[in-house]
């Protein structure tokens, strides 16, 4: 699956969340990210990119979601209907458990909650998993 | 126009709606769905209201048999009440059915995580040996039933693999399978309704070399080539020309275009001891040095059939490439560089799914071997009319009955070119259409001295008072030009005749595809209204049976308008005013 031209993750990186919705984790994560953050950013979106596509298969045109960092998910201007959401929700936890090696779940801790904002954006998701990715890695390294 | 497609299950199938609805590929459907969890209820109501040309009924089996929801529990089952209840469900899809073109039901299915009692699942009360019971018992229920398809959504699951089912989706949305499910289930409807339409695949059209059998065989002679043998390469080329014997014997025409010197390539198929195909099994080939999209339209041209008919398999990316762009009706599917998956990819393919199976098309391919005599024929004779007279045709007609049912519909629904009206029939809309008295449909069986072609041609009737149309005219495009036609036009004037009417109407209603069918009745000698493609022909003269050939018995419907008496009871039943003698 093709995977479209996108900014730098160093680009992706200096972008701030400026819906105003973002948790102050979700800024941390953004702003203080370790080199590693870079990366696993950087594989993440690859992810959630390849997961889109696969999401459009089924939706009509107008509908389709762009390989954007700042594309709406879910919210006020969102494209994404709940069937759509948990459509992608279980092709994005699929391929990221392909991807990283280990088994995801996009839906706990209030993933959908306006307070968490998470599933806002495209940017906003990619920046929760990689914190994921991240914190999953340093416990494996501690153990 | 979009077809109309209606989805009724007992979970949300909104995703494979969505899929079916956002698929580009022919036909487009328009995707509605019953409310959400009822099937019972649809299905009793389903009626003209909703208008589908299809519908799609997928349900749980613990949902709709409650029976078989016990054994989730490990509960005593009585295997009587369980099929009971199957027979029940399918009581309600033979009462359904008859209010669309095609109903198509997928069989039950449960989780691969769900190991109901493990290794006790294929014994008495086991989970997958009752869910196995059931599918068969309403396979059996609706055997009878021609527009019901039961999909086997088994394989499905199958090729989708672990990730089918979602327990995710199903507490989120209640959807229990995955999109790939959905896709995968999508693109097998869409075969199934291209089949049911008419439109499946009639035509291989193959390569030789890297394609049959490994090897270049100008290069290193028919005795090298890898087919067969101790070599697991042989072996893959061995069972991909199986595959396509197997096609051959389905009614599927098999040829060659190839970029070879013909000699040795036959020499090739003719004398390689582990050779599955051999020269009687191609119905046509061109192994020349020319292009070979050239080379194809002319096999298609030389078979009568449409380019739409065809599909083309060759090796090489770039003869792939150019036939595509040459030729953009035939199909011709992305083929593997690993020889190895040359037989399993033809058996996945779906193109060749076909809703009817008639005794015509498994002898198809002779048919063509008899159709090359014909045409040798004919050339070494002098005129066409000697030609004709030589042939020695046989036309026997039959009234529409069970035994020429599915032909019928096969031709009513697949013939193009020699197609008056191209009118497109369910298996029970002709039945309903063939209801009133004054209706009448006939099938035209033809044999030759080089064989027997089986029923190739169907003519039906409506008659109004004093006047009859034909309604449908349809001949298989291998027979157009052997009078074969005139024969069932001359039929026809004769019926009306001894039925006393005055006039004869054909109406051709043009398709783009059909244009033979306009230059047969430009010439028929009937009376033209040229601004509404109207043709008449007034039933005081008789119309020219062509020399030569016989209608056997000589009258066919003899024995239907034998004595004035019959013909007054027939005229009667038709609603027609029966003149005096």
């Amino acid at each position: 699956m093709s995977i479209e031209p996108r900014p730098s993750p160093l680009s992706a990186l200096s972008m701030r969340i400026n819906d105003g919705r973002g948790s102050n984790s979700l800024h941390r994560s953004v702003d203080e990210s370790s080199t590693n953050d870079t990366g696993y950013l950087d594989s993440v979106l690859r992810v959630i990119y390849d997961s889109i596509s696969e999401l459009n298969m089924q939706l009509p045109k107008h509908l389709r979601v762009e390989k954007s960092l700042a594309e709406v998910l879910l919210g006020t201007g969102g494209k994404l209907d709940s069937l759509t959401v948990a459509n992608f929700i279980v092709i994005a936890e699929q391929k990221l458990k392909a991807s990283f090696g280990f088994p995801f779940d996009l839906t706990q801790d209030d993933a959908f909650s306006s307070e968490t904002g998470y599933f806002r954006t495209v940017q906003s998701l990619a920046t929760y998993i990689a914190e994921m990715v991240e914190k999953h890695m340093s416990s494996k390294a501690l153990s | 126009m979009a077809l109309k497609l209606y989805l009724i299950s007992d979970f949300n199938l909104d995703t494979l709606g969505h899929c079916l609805a956002n698929d580009q590929s022919a036909p487009q459907l328009s995707v509605s769905s019953a409310p959400f969890g009822q099937v019972l209820p649809p299905l009793l109501t389903l009626s003209d209201c909703q208008a589908a040309d299809f519908v799609v009924v997928w349900t749980s089996p613990e949902a709709i048999i409650p029976s078989f929801a016990e054994s989730f529990n490990y509960k005593s089952i009585d295997e009587d009440q369980l099929i009971s209840e199957v027979q029940q469900f399918a009581e309600l899809l033979r009462k359904a059915h008859k209010r669309c073109q095609a109903m198509f039901v997928v069989s039950w299915t449960i989780p691969h995580f769900r190991r109901g009692n493990g290794i006790l699942s294929l014994k008495q009360q086991g989970t997958r040996r009752l869910l196995l019971k059931m599918n068969l018992q309403l396979a059996d229920e609706l055997a009878d039933c021609g527009n019901v398809y039961l999909l086997d959504g088994q394989r499905w699951m199958e090729a989708v693999g672990k990730y089918s089912y979602s327990p995710k989706l199903w507490y989120m949305t209640k959807t229990p399978f995955h999109a790939d499910l959905c896709r995968r289930a999508a693109r097998e409807l869409k075969a199934a309704i291209a089949a049911v339409r008419g439109e499946s695949k009639k035509l291989v059209i193959l390569d030789l070399d890297n394609t049959l059998w490994g090897g270049v065989v100008a290069d290193v002679g028919w005795e090298n080539l890898r087919l067969g043998g101790h070599d697991y390469l042989g072996e893959a080329f061995l069972d991909f020309q199986k595959a396509l014997k197997a096609l051959r014997n389905r009614g599927i025409v098999l040829a060659v275009a190839s970029k070879n010197d013909e000699s040795i390539a036959l020499e090739a198929i003719s004398k390689h001891p582990e050779m599955v195909l051999r020269v009687e099994d191609f119905a046509a080939w061109r192994i020349n040095w020319n292009d070979k999209a050239a080379n194809i339209a002319e096999i298609a041209a030389e078979l009568n059939l449409g380019l739409q008919s065809a599909i083309f398999i060759d090796d090489n990316r770039g003869e792939r490439d150019r036939v595509r762009e040459a030729l953009p009706e035939v199909y011709v599917p992305e083929w593997p560089d690993d020889k190895t998956l040359f037989a399993s990819q033809l058996m996945e393919l779906d193109c060749f799914d076909a809703a009817y199976s008639t005794a015509e098309d498994a002898s198809r391919t002779s048919m063509y071997a008899a159709e090359r005599q014909r045409e040798f024929s004919r050339k070494a004779a002098c005129s066409v009319e000697e030609w004709l007279i030589s042939l020695q045709t046989e036309v026997t007609v039959e009234e529409a009955c069970e035994a020429n049912r599915v032909r019928v519909l096969q031709l009513l629904n697949k013939t193009n070119q020699m197609n008056l009206s191209t009118r497109r029939l369910s298996d029970h809309e002709l039945q309903v259409w063939l209801q009133p008295a004054n209706r009448k449909l006939w099938a035209f069986r033809v044999k030759d001295k080089f064989g027997d072609s089986g029923v190739t041609g169907i003519l039906s009737l409506e008659m109004e008072a004093g006047s009859a149309r034909i309604i449908d005219f349809v001949l298989s495009c291998r027979l157009i030009g052997h009078k074969v036609e005139n024969a069932m036009v001359a039929f026809a004037v004769e019926y009306c005749m001894a039925v006393r009417l005055k006039q004869l109407h054909a109406r051709y209603i043009p398709t783009g595809k059909n244009k033979p069918c306009l230059s047969f009745w430009m010439s028929s000698g009937f009376s033209q209204n040229e601004s509404e493609n109207r043709f008449t022909w007034q039933l005081c003269d008789p119309y020219p049976f062509p020399k030569g050939i016989r209608v056997s018995p000589p009258h066919a419907y003899g024995s239907l308008v034998r004595s004035p008496q019959q013909l007054s009871v027939q005229a009667e039943r038709a609603s027609l005013p029966v003149a005096n003698n």
